[in-house]
C-alpha cells in the first residue's frame, strides 16, 4: 500500500484524472439545467387571416408568460424554414378565413406543427401551442357567454366542467435536473472507477513491474490486491460521498427515503464498478485492450440503467443485457430509496446483483495472479 | 509525405486497441443502440385506477383512456394507500384517482369535476405518456358535458356543438411522425459516435506515438496524418450517417448529397481538435481515462436533448467551440427535418471556422512540441 500511495503521488494524474472529472462534471451539469424545468421554447406564429381579431389573439398569446414567439409572419414556408434552422420548435397556423368563419360559427381549424426531431423542445412547445390553442377557444367562448349577461365565476365552470390535477410523485417541480443528474453523476463516477481501477492493475503488467509489486506484498496476491486497490478506493468512496452530499444537500434534491441506504447502495456500487474493472484486467490482461472494452461496456450502461428510456420498452435480450449494468442497480437503489421511499427488501436484489460483481473479481483471480506472475500477455 | 500517410495507416491497422475503436466500436454501436431503443413508442405502461366514485362517468372515462396505446389499466384498487404501496413497489407507474363526488360534480350545472393523476417520475418518459394521452380523453369528455349544459341552459344541440368546438384544432407532428425516442437519440448518437471515435483513437496513437518516442510532430506529419484519418473515417462517416438510418427505418428524409457535404468539415474539424488535445496525452491509457466522461458533457452541451436555448450563455460559447455541436444540429436538421443545403450554411460555415481554427492551433502545439522535443534531445547529447 505504501508503494501504491508512493506511485500514485508520483503520478498526479491519477488524482487529477478521478478528482478532476468528477469536479468537471458535477459543476457542468449543475449549472448546465439551472433551470431545471423547460419552458418558453420559441415558436411561430403564421396569421394567414391578417384581420382585426387574429392580430388580438396573437397580442394575447404574446402577453402570456409561458408562450414565447419568436416569429410573426404570413407565410407557412418561411416558419417551416425557420423550423428546419433549428430557431423554433412549434408552429401555430391561424388560417385563411378564421375570422369570417368564427363569427358565422363555421368553426374555422386552427392548425399547429411541433418538431419531433428535439424531444424536450418540442414537446415543451407542444404545450405551449396547446395553451395557445385553449386560450382561443376559451376566449370565444366567454365572449359568447358574456354577452348572455353571465358572471365570469360561472363562465370558468362552464368552460372547464372537469380538470385533471397532475402529480409527479417525488419530484413536484418536474425538475429535469434532479431526475437526470441524480443518475448520470454516480454513472461518471462509476466511469472513473473502472477506469482507474484497470489503470492501476494494468499499468503494473505493462510496465512489466508487477514482480516488484508482489514483492512488496510478500508474494502473497491478497495483500498486493488490497493494499493496491486502498488508496483508490479511499479517493471513490470521498468521491461517492461528496456526489452524494453535493446532490441531497448542497443542491436539494429530495430524497424521500433513506440516505443511509442510498448512501449504502453508493458504496456498493463503487465496488461493483470495481470489481467489474478487477474482472474485466484479469480476462484480459492487457492493458490497452482492457481500458477499451472497459470504456465501451460503461458508456452503455447510461442507456441500459433505463433512467431516460424505460427498461420495460426494451426487447428483452437488452432487457437481460441491462442486469449487467451496475449502474442499472444503483439507479433502482435510487429510485426506492430517493424518490419512492419503499421498504428496504424492495433494494435486496439490486444490493445483492451488486455484490454479485465483486464476486466476479474473485473467480478471475487465478487467473490474473499467474498474468502476475508469468508476465504471459503481450504489451499491446 | 506519402511515406508518412502510408506509415500512420499502417500503425492504425496494426493497432489492435485502435482499430477496436475505430472500426468495431465505430459500426458496433450504431447497432448496440438501435437494439436498446428499438421500440419507438413506449406502449401499455402499467396504472392503477383507484375510483371511489364508481360511477357510469367515471367507468366511460376509464374505458376511453384504456384504448390509448401508451397505457394499460392493470390494477384496480380500493383506496389511494393500495394504489401507492403499487407504484412503491413500481407494479405501476401511474395512479388515476375519482374522489366520491366525482359524477355528482358532474351531474351539477354549475360544479366542475376533479381527477387527479399520479406520474412515477423516475423516468420522464413515464409522465409524458401518461399524462398526454389521460389529458386526451379529459378534453374529450369535457366537450360532451359542456354541449350537454348548454343544452339544459336552453341552447339548441347545433349552436352548443359550435360554441365547443368554436376552434378546434389539429395537431401534426412534423418530420418524425412516430414521436418516438430512438428517431430522436438515434441521429445524434451516430454523429457523437463518430466524434467520440475519432477523439479516443487519435488520442491513444499520439499517447502511444509519445511512449514510443516517435517524431510525430513535424507539419509534414500533422497533414499525413490527417489524411489518413480522414479516408477511414469518409467511408465510416458515410455508412453512418448516409446508410445507418435507412436501414433502421429512423427518419432520413435529407438529401445525401448534402450530408455527405456536411461530413467533410465535420470531420475535418474533429480531427484537429482531437490532435490538439493529444498533444498533451502522455501515454495510451491515461488519456482514455481523462476523456472518457467527455461524451455526456458533449451529448448534453450540443443542446440535443436539454435544449439550447435553456442552456446559459456561457456554458453556449463552450458548446460553440465544440465541432459535435454544429455537426450534430447540422444532420438533424437535414436528415430528420429535411433542410437543404441553404439551411444549414450556419453549421456549415462554424465547422470550416472550427477546422480552421483547430488547424491553425494544431501546428502551433506541433511546432512548440517539436522544438520542445529537439531541445531536450540536445541537452541530454
Amino acid at each position: 500500500m505504501q508503494r501504491e500511495l508512493h506511485m500514485m503521488f508520483a503520478r498526479p494524474l491519477y488524482l487529477f484524472a478521478s478528482v478532476g472529472v468528477m469536479l468537471l462534471s458535477t459543476f457542468f451539469f449543475l449549472t448546465l439545467m439551472r433551470g431545471g424545468a423547460a419552458e418558453n421554447m420559441p415558436v411561430a406564429v403564421v396569421d394567414l387571416d391578417q384581420t382585426s381579431i387574429s392580430r388580438r389573439l396573437i397580442h394575447e398569446m404574446q402577453a402570456t408568460p409561458s408562450v414565447d414567439i419568436q416569429l410573426v409572419t404570413n407565410s407557412y414556408p418561411e416558419a417551416r424554414e425557420a423550423m428546419q434552422q433549428g430557431k423554433i420548435y412549434g408552429i401555430f397556423v391561424i388560417r385563411e378565413g378564421f375570422y369570417s368563419d368564427l363569427v358565422a360559427f363555421k368553426r374555422p381549424q386552427l392548425d399547429f406543427y411541433v418538431t419531433n426531431a428535439y424531444t424536450v423542445g418540442g414537446n415543451t412547445a407542444y404545450k405551449q401551442l396547446l395553451t395557445m390553442a385553449n386560450l382561443t377557444s376559451g376566449a370565444f367562448q366567454r365572449e359568447v357567454l358574456r354577452k348572455k349577461g353571465m358572471t365570469d365565476d360561472v363562465i370558468m365552470h362552464r368552460i372547464q366542467p372537469l380538470s385533471i390535477e397532475g402529480h409527479m410523485v417525488a419530484n413536484p417541480w418536474g425538475n429535469y435536473s434532479v431526475y437526470l443528474v441524480s443518475t448520470i453523476l454516480p454513472g461518471i463516477l462509476g466511469l472513473v472507477c473502472i477506469m482507474l481501477t484497470i489503470f492501476a492493475i494494468g499499468f503494473e503488467l505493462k510496465m512489466r513491474t508487477s514482480h516488484a509489486w508482489l514483492r512488496a506484498a510478500g508474494g502473497n496476491y491478497t495483500v498486493a490486491m488490497i493494499g493496491k486497490l486502498i488508496p483508490y478506493t479511499f479517493v471513490y468512496l470521498v468521491l461517492g460521498i461528496g456526489c452524494h452530499l453535493i446532490l441531497y444537500r448542497y443542491a436539494g434534491f429530495p430524497v424521500y427515503g433513506s440516505h443511509g441506504r442510498l448512501l449504502f447502495g453508493m458504496v456498493l456500487y463503487i465496488f461493483a464498478m470495481e470489481g467489474l474493472g478487477i474482472t474485466l484486467i484479469g480476462l484480459l490482461p492487457t492493458l490497452r485492450d482492457a481500458i477499451s472494452i472497459a470504456a465501451l461496456y460503461a458508456m452503455l450502461g447510461f442507456s441500459l440503467s433505463g433512467f431516460t428510456y424505460p427498461q420495460m420498452c426494451m426487447l428483452p435480450p437488452v432487457k437481460a443485457l441491462s442486469y449487467m449494468e451496475p449502474l442499472r442497480h444503483y439507479y433502482l437503489i435510487y429510485v426506492n430509496e430517493a424518490l419512492m421511499a419503499a421498504p428496504p427488501e424492495n433494494s435486496l436484489f439490486n444490493m445483492l446483483a451488486l455484490n454479485a460483481f465483486m464476486l466476479a473479481a474473485l473467480c478471475v483471480a487465478p487467473r490474473l495472479h499467474r498474468a502476475l506472475v508469468y508476465q504471459n500477455y503481450p504489451l499491446k | 509525405m506519402w511515406k508518412d500517410f502510408v506509415n500512420e495507416l499502417r500503425r492504425i491497422f496494426s493497432d489492435a486497441g485502435v482499430m477496436v475503436i475505430f472500426i468495431v466500436a465505430t459500426l458496433a454501436y450504431p447497432f448496440l443502440y438501435k437494439a436498446i431503443y428499438w421500440n419507438e413508442q413506449i406502449t401499455d405502461i402499467p396504472v392503477a385506477v383507484v375510483d371511489l366514485s364508481n360511477s357510469t362517468q367515471s367507468r366511460e372515462f376509464l374505458h376511453r383512456w384504456s384504448a390509448a396505446p401508451d397505457i394499460k389499466l392493470t390494477h384496480s384498487c380500493t383506496s389511494m394507500a393500495e394504489a401507492e404501496q403499487l407504484l412503491r413497489d413500481q407494479k405501476v407507474h401511474g395512479i388515476i384517482y375519482f374522489p366520491r363526488d366525482f359524477a355528482k360534480q358532474l351531474a351539477d350545472p354549475l360544479g366542475q369535476a376533479h381527477i387527479s393523476l399520479f406520474c412515477d417520475m423516475s423516468s420522464f418518459l413515464y409522465m409524458k405518456a401518461i399524462y398526454l394521452s389521460c389529458n386526451q380523453v379529459m378534453l374529450e369528455s369535457m366537450r360532451n358535458i359542456q354541449i350537454d349544459r348548454y343544452e339544459q341552459m336552453g341552447m339548441d344541440k347545433e349552436f352548443a356543438w359550435s360554441l365547443v368546438q368554436d376552434a378546434p384544432y389539429h395537431e401534426t407532428a412534423l418530420f418524425t411522425p412516430t414521436g418516438g425516442y430512438g428517431s430522436f437519440l438515434i441521429p445524434a448518437v451516430l454523429v457523437l459516435i463518430l466524434h467520440q471515435t475519432l477523439f479516443f483513437g487519435i488520442c491513444m496513437l499520439g499517447g502511444t506515438a509519445r511512449e514510443e518516442n516517435l517524431d510525430q510532430y513535424s507539419i509534414r506529419s500533422l497533414i499525413a496524418r490527417t489524411g489518413a484519418y480522414f479516408l477511414i473515417y469518409y467511408g465510416l462517416a458515410a455508412i453512418l450517417l448516409g446508410f445507418l438510418p435507412r436501414l433502421f427505418d429512423i427518419p432520413h428524409i435529407g438529401d445525401i448529397g448534402t450530408i455527405l457535404l456536411l461530413i467533410i468539415p465535420y470531420l475535418l474539424a474533429v480531427i484537429f481538435f482531437s490532435l490538439c488535445v493529444s498533444v498533451f496525452i502522455r501515454n495510451r491509457e491515461s488519456g482514455m481515462v481523462l476523456l472518457i466522461s467527455s461524451s455526456l458533457i458533449f451529448l448534453f452541451l450540443a443542446g440535443i436533448s436539454w435544449p439550447k436555448e435553456m442552456i446559459p450563455q456561457a456554458w453556449r460559447w463552450v458548446a460553440a467551440c465544440i465541432p459535435y455541436t454544429w455537426g450534430a444540429h447540422a444532420f438533424i436538421h437535414v436528415n430528420s427535418m429535411g433542410a437543404t443545403f441553404s439551411q444549414v450554411t450556419r453549421e456549415f460555415i462554424a465547422l470550416w471556422v472550427l477546422t480552421g481554427a483547430y488547424g491553425v492551433m494544431a501546428c502551433v502545439l506541433f511546432y512548440i512540441r517539436k522544438e520542445r522535443g529537439a531541445l531536450r534531445q540536445k541537452k541530454e547529447c
